[in-house]
């Protein structure tokens, strides 16, 4: 089940104490896909790892449905994340030596132990969704676009509420970047998760429902509000 | 409970203490790994780093293998050198050292001491708890091996009476240990003296010819060429303990009169009570001496056994100062690996999964040096028990036993519970800044 999201009055700080982003308000149906854009060092990335509840000095509220993530303690927090949250990183983050399988069936390994083989078997449809091969070869002998479909996979095994990812086409070159970009939204879409993507890629932000822009640690002027 | 303790067998003590050992590494796997399957993760940065986690457990495997390996060999050392003097039960000599009589009468290391005459011999061997009365002879050599002066009687007694041939029957033949590079049948002439300082040509003209040889014992005689006393002191023109109507006779009783005297009598007593009587009673100030090879070894350990817990205690430093770059190398290595630490804490992974992949990973470098520690203990043990040997022909028995177990496991033990430290350090890494690295 999707998640809707809600950030009020949130203050993000850098280790000294600097405002590095602040949003007052922003809303975000469940199942929508939103696109977050900006120059470099705006504070996009902030705001993805902000709602994700991994900034440490970060004030505010950011309510995925009912829950608070910034009113939690470090393990909820932790807890929440496994269960809801699916993240993609700009360079996949994947164990190089293990196949597709074991990255997309990677936070199996610290789930319960019933629902390890759930989590294993849905790695491996979404595996077959993004057209990748089955086959026991290390992620190190794929190609960017197939490791970034695996990272994908790996996000989405746990059917998460929420999807984020970070530049997810920026190491990829236009092709695979496109093609994953249709993957993405498409698996997004189909299985109704809330996806929020921080990209300079005017081809994924075209396929988002909305688009922010954050330019020096807040949101555009205009662009805040309900989408 | 002392005495329950005491009552087990020393396998079982043993068993217990390794796995009392154990218990810390069983806590610490069972409170990090409950209910999650790291094994995967910490396989693929075993993988990943294996050219330096292998170094790692080359280091590890030294400093353990060294460790146990010296330990080894020092009680290898000490059981073989028991072994050797287990047939000397009673040595009697001229009063003096009793290291150095030892030294020369049982490991037949040759050194100037003071000689017993006649009349003291002929007490000794007539005393009716004295069943054998063997005198020695030393002083010559033919390449490597003493040349030794005794009785058939004692030859017997030393062989448990399994020679290969036969029993000297003459003065000039001789009896050669197992050692020695002379075949039944060949001749030889002794030197005069033993060692660098051998003169040899001082024999000349005095050829000996071997009639037996001697099963292995493990101890300095088997390299000894044995001959009959009355042969050491005719080659050098001494009398030969009988009286000159004698005529070739050898072996005992001697004639006090042409008794040229000896360096050491070694004595068996039937009874182990009458060798206490027998020490007593031929300790005499200023005339002669008797006295246990065994606790004179025993005092000799004692003496060691400082020694020795001064090497334990190098070995235990040693070792500590290895499982402290040990550390220190697990505090590196992992920092290789925290963006990994980190993607696994943004994707949920709670604290106590990603400190067990990074423990285990720790854990599992520590359990396999400390496993081929142990078996490279094993072969410097073998190696130094051969070369040990060659040396001193005290057959020191490679023997890693269950003692040098717990080693390795307290090593093993302790530094898996340190090996906590860089896991828990990981986890106080910021995970954003990490990610972005």
């Amino acid at each position: 089940m999707a998640l809707p999201l809600r950030v009020t009055g949130l203050d993000v700080r850098s280790p000294r104490g600097r405002t590095i982003l602040s949003v007052e308000d922003l809303q975000l149906p469940a199942g929508a896909l939103l696109g977050v854009r900006g120059p470099s060092g705006a504070g996009k990335s902030t705001l993805l790892y902000a709602i994700a509840g991994l900034w440490p000095q970060a004030a505010g509220a950011v309510h995925w449905g009912d829950t608070d993530v910034m009113g939690l303690g470090e393990a909820r927090r932790t807890a929440f994340r496994a269960a809801n949250i699916g993240m993609i990183f700009q360079d996949f983050l994947l164990f190089e030596e293990l196949s597709a399988q074991d990255n997309a069936a990677l936070t199996s390994l610290f789930r319960p132990r019933d629902r390890r083989r759930q989590v294993g078997e849905r790695a491996r449809t979404r595996l077959a969704a993004l057209s990748l091969p089955e086959t026991a070869r290390p992620v190190a002998s794929f190609s960017g676009g197939e490791r970034q479909r695996v990272a994908v996979a790996r996000a989405l095994a746990h059917d998460p509420a929420i999807l984020l990812a970070d530049e997810p086409t920026a190491s990829l070159h236009r092709e695979a970047a496109d093609r994953l970009i249709h993957d993405l939204t498409a698996l997004a879409k189909d299985s109704g998760t809330t996806l929020i993507a921080v990209s300079h890629d005017v081809a994924l932000l075209s396929r988002m429902d909305r688009v922010l822009t954050v330019q020096d640690g807040r949101i555009a002027r205009g662009e805040s509000g309900v989408a | 409970m002392r005495d329950v303790w005491d009552g087990l067998p020393v396998l079982a003590q043993d068993l217990f203490i390794s796995a009392v050992l154990l218990l810390p590494i069983l806590i610490v796997a069972l409170v990090l790994l409950r209910g999650y399957a790291p094994f995967p993760l910490t396989r693929a940065i075993l993988w990943r780093f294996r050219w330096a986690n292998l170094l790692f457990v080359l280091l590890i495997a030294v400093s353990v293998g060294m460790g146990i390996g010296l330990i080894a060999q020092e009680r290898g050392l000490r059981q073989g050198m028991a072994q050797a003097a287990d047939k000397f039960d009673l040595v009697v000599s001229a009063p003096g050292s009793e290291l150095t009589m030892m030294l020369a009468a049982v490991f037949l290391q040759p050194s100037d001491v003071g000689l017993l005459d006649g009349d003291a011999y002929a007490e000794i061997a007539g005393h009716e708890n004295v069943d054998i009365a063997a005198p020695l002879a030393f002083g010559d050599s033919y390449g490597d091996a003493p040349v030794v002066g005794t009785t058939a009687e004692f030859v017997r007694y030393l062989t448990d009476d399994r020679l290969e041939g036969r029993m000297w029957e003459r003065s000039g033949e001789a009896i050669v240990g197992p050692a020695v590079p002379l075949g039944l049948g060949d001749g030889f002439v002794p030197a005069h003296g033993v060692g660098a300082a051998a003169e040899a040509g001082a024999h000349a003209g005095v050829e000996m010819q071997v009639v037996g040889r001697m099963p292995r014992t493990g101890t300095p005689w088997d390299r000894a060429i044995l001959i009959p006393v009355e042969t050491v002191w005719e080659v050098h023109g001494l009398a030969n303990g009988h009286a000159p109507e004698a005529g070739d006779r050898i072996g005992p009783p001697f004639d006090a009169k042409y008794f040229p005297g000896t360096p050491a009598v070694i004595v068996r007593a039937e009874e182990l009570w009458a060798n206490y009587a027998l020490r007593s009673e031929f300790t005499r100030d200023s005339e002669m001496m008797a006295f246990f090879p065994g606790t004179v070894l025993g005092n000799l350990y004692r003496i060691m056994g400082d020694v020795r817990q001064a090497m334990s205690l190098m070995s235990a430093v040693t070792q500590v100062l290895v499982a402290a770059s040990v550390l220190l190398g697990l505090f590196i290595l992992s920092r290789l690996f925290q963006r990994q630490v980190a993607m696994l804490r943004a994707l949920g992974a709670p604290l106590r999964f990603v400190a067990a992949v990074v423990w285990l990973y720790g854990a599992t470098l520590l359990t396999l040096g400390a496993a081929l520690g142990v078996g490279l203990g094993f072969v410097a043990s073998a190696v130094l028990s051969r070369i040990v040997t060659v040396r001193t022909d005290i057959l020191v028995n490679a023997s890693l036993g269950w003692s040098e177990v717990p080693l390795a496991l307290a090593f093993l033990s302790a530094t898996s519970v340190l090996a906590l430290i860089p896991a828990l350090a990981l986890l106080r890494q910021p995970i954003v800044a990490n990610l972005r690295a």
